[in-house]
């Protein structure tokens, strides 16, 4: 059984062991683009990106395009999507439109872009809990065989972001959002729809649901403002302006 | 969002927890400082520094709150590389919202500020949304309580 955290000072609700299982069983099982050795490895990507000189080196740079080189990575996926896990896990706050383009210049679909980010992230936000809590990483699951979906949703849109995106008012009808209200945070990932729907569980069980979100009673045992406060910081941290 | 939970529960709170993190104090937020301590080691410390947050945190607000504040540390790492990967700009009524003080706090200065778009007519009415909504924020959570 994954998750099977010790019992010690800061015992783990279970909704949010749920939540992380349910992120295990999403990134080992085939994707929409990705199967499901591609999406593992893409998790293991994350974590050798933390150890990568070329990462250290272009982090500590002025420019991060200024370095080259290459990742120390895992032989599994393509060197645009490599670049993608480690820039996006070690300086994202510094990347750019014309260097998602030119990923997309290599050979990498925007679709495949999405998913990988989808990965990725649920890793980098699951292993940071970890770390936080002072638990060991989990151990990376074992990927599950079969073949992607390739299914591309509809009503989607070019130009509001680098990635395309559905439509605000498909993705609000598909999240139970008030009519064409989805902001772009949640669309961010439509492009492939089960990654937005990997994101909204996780973030229900870390942070709240929309319904919660919308709402500012007390759920957690810090309230509304002090879950704001840490959120805000993080951002802060990583110099993101969301 | 912290904007409005403070309008909401009606505090005197500061916003620039965000910016100086522990170094504020408190900023009128219950365990401020203790948990813009813990977000700090949690991102950027050492083990012993985290360790010494984590406990500092429990001995004051329980151990649920370690692991909720832990789990808003994650779900943040998580969503500002959601959007700093795919470059989505800011929406029209966060823009209104945080018009004000994204200057004040520095966040203007962020890179990925200066890569993301611009709220448009939603920024320019900034300070007429942001009245209204201080108002009915201030109101809802007077009724709440």
């Amino acid at each position: 059984m994954s998750f099977a955290y010790d019992p010690g000072p800061d015992p783990v609700r279970s909704d949010l062991v749920q939540a992380n299982q349910g992120a295990w069983a999403h990134i080992a099982a085939p994707g929409t683009w990705l199967t499901g050795e591609q999406r593992v490895a893409v998790a293991d990507e994350t974590r050798r990106a933390r150890s990568c000189a070329l990462c250290r080196e272009r982090k500590a740079a002025l420019s991060p395009f200024s370095v080259l080189g290459e990742h120390e990575h895992g032989g599994v996926l393509s060197a645009p999507m490599v670049d993608e896990i480690h820039r996006v896990t070690t300086d994202a706050a510094r990347l750019t439109e014309s260097w998602y383009r030119s990923l997309l210049e290599q050979g990498l679909a925007a679709e495949e872009y999405v998913e990988a980010l989808g990965v990725a992230v649920q890793v980098i936000s699951i292993d940071r809990f970890h770390h936080a809590l002072g638990f060991p990483l989990e151990p990376l699951p074992a990927p599950v065989s079969g073949e992607p979906t390739r299914v591309r949703p509809e009503n989607v849109v070019e130009g509001e972001a680098w990635v395309p995106m559905q439509a605000a008012k498909q993705v609000a009808a598909e999240a139970g959002l008030p009519a064409g209200q989805a902001p772009f945070v949640i669309r961010a990932l439509s492009l492939v729809p089960a990654e937005l729907r990997a994101w909204s569980d996780l973030s229900e069980a870390q942070y709240l649901s929309k319904d919660q979100m919308m709402r500012f009673g007390t759920v957690r045992a810090i309230d509304r403002s002090q879950i704001e406060l840490v959120a805000g910081r993080v951002s802060a941290l990583n110099e993101c302006f969301y | 969002m912290l904007r409005a939970s403070i309008e909401f529960s009606g505090a005197d709170a500061e916003l620039n927890g965000i910016s100086d993190g522990a170094k504020a104090g408190d900023a009128g937020i219950q365990h401020g400082e203790l948990l813009t301590a813990f977000a700090d080691a949690a991102v950027q410390g050492d083990p012993a520094e985290l360790g010494t947050a984590r406990d500092a945190l429990r001995d004051a607000a329980g151990s649920e709150a370690v692991v909720d504040a832990a789990a808003v540390v994650g779900n943040f790492e998580r969503m500002v590389r959601i959007a700093d990967g795919t470059g989505i700009p800011l929406d029209g009524i966060v823009g209104a919202m945080s018009g004000d003080f994204l200057e004040e706090l520095g966040i203007d200065a962020y890179q990925s500020r200066r890569m993301a778009g611009s709220a448009g007519l939603a920024a320019v009415m900034g300070p007429v949304i942001r009245g209204v909504a201080r108002v009915g924020l201030r109101f809802a959570g007077r009724r709440a309580r």
